[in-house]
């Protein structure tokens, strides 16, 4: 008797305590609803205040490239809003500067060196990938100290270099100094590194050579890391300013970066207009590239952090 | 299958092309900088003549370089507050939640930009009427009106300030996308189960995610420690060296293509080169070993 009461004691008093438990994780859940989408909400609110950080200088030289009116260009923040919106100020652009001409090679000067940057780099990291020789360790570590080396300290040798092989105010000579670098080796070789050893093997019983099994196997299995290589390739040459402006004089051989830069801190600099409408002409090709591409971007450069 | 030795060719015959280029516009450099840096050299006919330390006599006591390299070495101000935010930035945008592609992107904008011209834009966030001033006044920062009005970019006290935020704007997604491969490699558990924990977002940030990027943290501050040591684009850019921003890389440059005299302005580099792997030596102790 007493046993089967204190049993129903025992059983009624569990009973309170799950109905509690239940109302406790009730208030807990709503709660942590709330939490979530506070959090949520401030996430969203850092996120927009960071990309207007980053992106009101393009906002504004976009609408004040795209204003016929220039009267509001210093009215804040009415000037991030385009006044008697118009293209003639892009127009423009066309007729007063040698655009095109720029255009053309900077579009030149990145195809050569994406394609030479590519070919050297995807050479080089196989051997040190995949291949046991003597000096390997020796030439990686070599490679990879140019990280820290301040290249800018290289601009006066080069300079030397280039003059002594005719090649100063050439196309050759403003991209040939970055054709060789570490970042793109080092890609290259932890892309290899992570490619089971049997293709290779299995590539090598077939009397495959290593420049076949380094063209059929490697290069295809790689792609991702080959297409991250390229973008960033195509981003540093594009935006190439500093050697460039050194080693070119011809201002009909001049890249965007540093043609359109003489031309709007020189005789243009008097339209703030038409400079930011040539501003907004420059990003433009490389933003509408990366734009398509940056997915494999960031999957891309995965091996390079791990 | 092949002897070793028959690797060996195949390997240095691949590597040739990487290691003659690099050889030619990166090894040789270190060395021929050098060896200019204790000869002065002519540069109509390119003759070197020894010269017994007198760049680095003449540098050593130099006002010019003593204020570059101090402002070069203030530009590592930049560094911790580039990484924080990036990592930061990274994890924000590291979430399966809608609009994440686009942030990213909004953030690379300033990576792909060229230096140059987005130097031309910024000149005018800094001008005295432009939109910093309206920012600032805005808020009440400032006084209203001309009083108001700085020159940022020609204020000695604050223009290096002003073009090292134009570094942390430019350079900021470059981190961040670094930091998002190295992210993206923490599997998704971890962070669950600290959840499931009780674990808050600080602790998590702390306890989880720091330690698991600790290599791209490593390879983040190395490269953005050399990045600010060797700050001088954006000067050229942005100031050409006015109201003491003149850094040490400006000093190799203007030495060497205004001057002319390219024995001081590589014994200049030189210096600048030491500093560079003195820090990064300093960085792998720090970083390197507790893995």
């Amino acid at each position: 008797m007493s046993a089967s009461h204190s049993a129903e004691k025992a059983l009624s008093a569990s009973a309170q305590d799950s109905r509690n438990t239940q109302k406790r994780s009730r208030t807990m859940a709503s709660s942590r609803k709330t939490r979530l989408a506070l959090a949520l909400a401030g996430q969203y609110a850092g996120l927009i205040a960071f990309a207007i950080f980053t992106c009101f200088p393009f906002v504004w030289a976009l609408s004040v490239g795209l204003s016929a009116d220039p009267s509001n260009t210093w009215l804040f923040p009415r000037s991030f809003w385009p006044t008697d919106p118009s293209i003639m100020w892009f127009e423009r652009v066309f007729t007063e500067m040698p655009f095109l001409a720029y255009l053309k090679n900077s579009t030149i000067m990145s195809f050569w060196t994406i394609v030479a940057v590519v070919v050297i780099s995807v050479l080089a990291g196989y051997p040190l990938a995949r291949l046991k020789f003597p000096g390997r360790n020796l030439i990686f570590v070599a490679i990879i100290a140019t990280l820290m080396l301040p290249s800018e300290v290289n601009i006066i040798p080069n300079f030397i270099t280039l003059k002594h092989l005719g090649l100063l105010d050439s196309y050759t000579g403003a991209i040939i100094p970055n054709f060789a670098g570490a970042f793109g080796i080092f890609l290259m070789k932890q892309a290899f590194e992570q490619i089971p050893q049997d293709l290779i093997d299995a590539a090598r019983v077939d009397g495959a050579t290593e420049l076949q099994i380094l063209w059929r196997v490697m290069v295809p299995v790689s792609a991702p890391s080959i297409a991250a290589l390229s973008i960033f390739t195509l981003v540093n040459a594009w935006n190439d300013y500093l050697w460039p402006s050194i080693v070119m004089t011809t201002r009909d051989k001049l890249p965007l970066a540093v043609g359109v830069f003489n031309d709007l801190t020189g005789p243009f600099a008097v339209s703030t207009s038409l400079v930011m409408a040539a501003i907004v002409l420059t990003v433009l090709p490389v933003l509408i590239f990366f734009s398509f591409t940056q997915r494999y971007f960031i999957s891309g450069l995965d091996g390079a952090v791990k | 299958m092949k002897n070793s030795s028959s690797y060996t060719a195949i390997a240095y015959l691949f590597l040739a092309p990487a290691l003659i280029l690099m050889g030619i516009f990166t090894f040789w450099p270190v060395g021929y900088n050098t060896y200019l840096a204790f000869n002065n050299y002519s540069i109509a006919d390119g003759v070197a003549t020894w010269n017994n330390f007198e760049h680095f006599k003449y540098i050593a006591q130099e006002e010019l370089f003593h204020s570059a390299l101090k402002n070069s070495l203030l530009y590592l101000l930049v560094v911790p507050v580039i990484q924080v935010a990036a990592l930061v930035v990274a994890k924000l945008v590291n979430n399966k939640l809608p609009g994440m592609t686009f942030f990213r992107a909004a953030y690379y904008i300033p990576v792909i930009t060229a230096i140059s011209i987005a130097g031309v834009v910024w000149a005018n966030v800094y001008k005295y009427d432009g939109m910093l001033t309206w920012l600032m006044q805005t808020l009440h920062l400032v006084p209203q009106g001309p009083d108001g009005q700085i020159d940022w970019l020609g204020n000695p006290d604050i223009a290096l300030y002003m073009v090292m935020l134009f570094t942390f704007w430019k350079g900021i997604g470059y981190y961040m996308v670094l930091y998002l491969a190295g992210l993206q490699a923490i599997p998704a558990e971890v962070e669950e189960a600290a959840i499931l924990d009780g674990a808050n977002a600080w602790d998590r940030f702390w306890k989880i995610t720091v330690p698991m990027v600790k290599p791209t943290i490593l390879l983040c501050t190395l490269l953005s420690t050399i990045a600010a040591i060797r700050a001088f684009q954006e000067i050229i850019v942005l100031t050409r060296g006015q109201a003491d921003t003149y850094t040490a890389l400006y000093y190799v440059y203007d030495q060497a293509f205004r001057n002319y005299n390219f024995g001081r302005g590589a014994a200049a580099g030189l210096v600048v080169t030491f500093f560079c792997l003195m820090l990064s030596a300093i960085q792998f102790r720090f970083f390197g070993e507790k893995k």
